[in-house]
């Protein structure tokens, strides 16, 4: 390989990105905006569920115990039915999640002891949101009759009650949870959105270097001249790998200053993870550009393979744990899974190179197939 | 001109698009791609239940009830992968996440628990690097122990002479509507469909247009006796058309046949939004294309505006969780009017009369989207 000839190529296409100012400034500030938008949509708390109440008794008590899950940061009282009929009705266009039902006699069956049935219906459209969804109702209610069960065994048996929680409660929990300290889940997926950004960006950086010159002619000149076609390759990935290198710098200050992301393991794996990861995602781009024949089938085939990519197979909505059958092989033989394992490592785990090795020697073999795929599709001869 | 002529003109050209569509065989195969094989994926995807998540127990009690709590970690949920005598190795074991769930049982615990006079403490260490499983872990773990706890209440109360089902409880029954089970792929199809359809109803026109300007192929369109908005028109109705044999071919191929996904609502009028769906992301993707001088940029401002639309429609984070200026932001985005319509028609039944909201919102978007792209397209051409 002729350093001289890879630079050639890579200084022809700095010069054609810096001209196009359009795209530089996309290129260098859509990843920012991007991850920003992101963290805040996306960080998985589930908040202020719409909620609405039907209370048929109208007591106190029935009052009270709808006021627990009014009062709660989890749901967002929206207002209150008079019929059965309207609250049916009011979860067919998905703006209500969630209807407490109170029936009549719910405080009198409960002021004579055992259980006093409430209803909710909830909106099962979304499944994930449903779920969680019914274990904070769950948890509510709970929390609602160990207060009244206290009370009464306190009220039963003249003991305090603490006492009476101790009965009710035997087994105590302290919670404890780790690499994300309280829970709390902006902080836990800014570091995954670096993967997320990348993942949809790089491949567009470099699918269209190839085809445009297709479409264009100028590959032509590429044939007759002497440049292999590693050092056509390594010329076209280097400007793409420089871009995104930068760009992930200030995606990771994006995600320790702004978002405040934790960032407890070596700086240096994380550098070495990310240029290999950035080399992957270009790569996969590059290989859209050897295959397509034109720019406008470039662009829809890179953008839907890193939505696809980004979204689906990199543990980012769903954890790779819980993924079955084909998906789960899929996810496990791409890279955004891997680099994801190196970012959740670095983070907030602080381990090091002795755990994350595997997930390193799979970048570097991806990064090695995927320029190796590129090598191979290139023909210099013009197609028959 | 006559309206004959000008329609024939439109629907000449929009034969063009799809015969050009056709010819550019890897990028037909990957359209057929999106709408067959890539929802049998998205459909088998993910079990968001929790799925034998691998608990690890640190026994420093070794009496029977600490062993009984340590072996209610079962399946579904949890699996349980046996105790370790050393703390610290546990810890370790969760950095390299080959257990995710460390449940530590103090020594004292069985004799606390036989006292009953204060609560036996157990101590849960969770990974919560992905928080919501995280969260979810925590909840079923504290479930599992009270299920273990409650028979030692029982034997406290009765003792005490209170009959254990004489405490009063509100008995929650929570009814899951629309989906009783929870069945991924009714949620999971639905919403891939959605999100690819917004790629490729934004893309499509965007990159067919882009390419007409960077090869010149547009300025014999515009010397030729046809309007901006016929031109613009043309792109918009081919990729319509691919749009809804798309949609057709999901729904009746793959999403009711395998999957069993209802349509407890009109076909004709989910079809018919459908259209104006995929008009009203045409505008945007025309207005978009009108900005951008070659495909470099087109792709690049596609993703900005597209990704924000897929993630935050409201389908993975309720948008009443986001922070109010994004949900306001989320307004102007049609998909999110339009997973509204789509699930409520497939699912929940629903039709224009609770409908009407969003579908005037659609309307509305698609229509100022659309004016942009003509008008932008006309001032850069004539």
């Amino acid at each position: 390989m002729n350093l001289r000839r890879v630079l050639a190529v890579t200084q022809k296409e700095i010069r054609e990105i810096l001209r196009d100012r359009i795209y530089l400034a996309l290129a260098f500030i859509m990843p920012g905006m991007l991850m920003i938008v992101f963290g805040y949509g996306m960080s998985q708390d589930i908040e202020n569920i719409a909620l609405a109440v039907l209370d048929e008794d109208g007591t106190a008590l029935s009052r009270d115990y709808a006021r627990h899950f009014t009062d709660s940061r989890y749901f967002t009282y929206v207002g209150h039915f008079r019929s059965q009929q309207e609250a049916d009705r009011s979860l067919s266009n998905g703006r209500i999640k969630v209807v407490i039902v109170i029936p009549q006699h719910f405080a009198q069956r409960l002021m004579e002891g055992g259980a006093s049935p409430v209803q909710f219906l909830v909106d099962g459209t979304f499944t994930t949101i449903a779920r969680t969804v019914r274990s904070y109702l769950d948890a509510t209610n709970l929390a609602f009759n160990a207060g009244l069960q206290s009370r009464f065994i306190s009220a039963r048996l003249g003991v305090p009650q603490s006492q009476a929680i101790a009965i009710l409660q035997p087994v105590r929990i302290e919670m404890r949870y780790l690499y994300n300290q309280e829970a709390r889940s902006l902080w836990a997926i800014a570091p995954s959105l670096m993967m997320f950004t990348l993942m949809l960006i790089v491949p567009l950086l470099t699918a269209l270097s190839v085809v445009r010159e297709k479409e264009s002619g100028a590959i032509l000149n590429v044939y007759a001249s002497t440049i292999s076609r590693g050092e056509f390759i390594a010329g076209k990935l280097l400007p793409a790998i420089g871009i995104a290198c930068l760009n992930a710098c200030v995606l990771w200050m994006i995600a320790t200053l702004y978002f405040g992301a934790p960032f407890k393991g070596s700086l240096g794996l994380l550098a070495l993870a990310t240029l290999l990861f950035v080399i992957c995602a270009a790569g996969c781009g590059l290989v859209v550009s050897f295959l397509v024949r034109t720019q406008q089938a470039a662009i829809i085939v890179a953008t839907i393979l890193s939505t696809l990519l980004a979204m689906q197979y990199s543990g980012i909505m769903t954890p790779v744990s819980s993924m079955t059958g084909a998906t789960h092989a899929i996810a496990r033989s791409f890279p955004p899974m891997y680099y994801q394992n190196v970012i959740t490592g670095t983070f907030m785990k602080g381990v090091g190179f002795d755990v994350l090795w595997p997930d390193l020697l799979f970048l570097l073999g991806f990064a090695a197939f995927i320029v190796s795929v590129a090598h191979a599709l290139f023909r210099k001869r013009v197609p028959a | 001109m006559n309206g004959a002529v000008w329609i024939r003109q439109v629907a000449a050209l929009s034969m063009k698009e799809l015969r050009q569509l056709w010819r550019d065989r890897g990028l037909f195969a990957f359209v057929v791609y999106v709408f067959t094989v890539n929802i049998i994926l998205a459909a088998g995807g993910a079990s968001y239940e929790l799925n034998r998540v691998p608990v690890i127990v640190h026994d420093a009690d070794r009496s029977k009830p600490a062993r009984d709590l340590a072996y209610a970690f079962q399946p579904p949920y949890f699996t349980f992968l046996g105790e370790v005598a050393d703390p610290a190795k546990a810890l370790a074991m969760l950095d390299r996440e080959e257990a995710r769930v460390l449940v530590d049982i103090p020594q004292g615990f069985g004799e606390r628990l036989h006292e009953g006079t204060q609560p036996a403490t157990i101590q849960l260490l969770v990974d919560a690097s992905h928080a919501n499983s995280g969260y979810l872990a925590a909840s079923y773990a504290a479930s599992i122990t009270s299920h273990f706890a409650a028979p030692w209440t029982q034997q406290t109360l009765i003792r005490a002479g209170i009959a254990p089902d004489q405490l009063p409880r509100a008995d929650a029954r929570i009814r899951l509507w629309h989906n009783p089970d929870l069945n991924e792929p009714w949620f999971h199809t639905v919403a891939e469909l959605t999100t690819m359809m917004t790629v490729m109803c934004i893309l499509l026109p965007a990159a067919a247009l882009v390419r007409e300007k960077e090869r010149g192929t547009i300025e014999q369109l515009l010397v030729s006796p046809l309007s901006a908005l016929q031109v613009l028109l043309s792109k918009v109705i081919a990729m319509e058309a691919v749009m809804l044999v798309g949609v057709a071919v999901a729904i009746f191929g793959i999403m009711q046949p395998i999957y069993g996904v209802p349509i407890r609502g009109s076909l004709p009028l989910l079809f018919a939004l459908t259209a104006i769906y995929a008009f009203t992301n045409a505008g945007i993707g025309l207005a978009a294309a009108s900005f951008a001088r070659n495909s470099g940029q087109t792709g690049l401002l596609i993703m900005l505006i597209v990704m924000p639309i897929v993630t935050l429609s409201g389908t993975w984070t309720p948008l009443e969780s986001m922070p109010a200026w994004l949900r306001s932001l989320m307004t102007i985005s049609p998909l999110r009017h339009f997973v509204d319509i789509i699930y409520s028609i497939l699912l929940r039944g629903a039709g224009l009369s609770v409908l009407w909201s969003p579908i005037i919102w659609m309307i509305g978007l698609g229509a100022i989207m659309f004016t942009i792209g003509v008008l932008r397209f006309r001032r850069q051409y004539r």
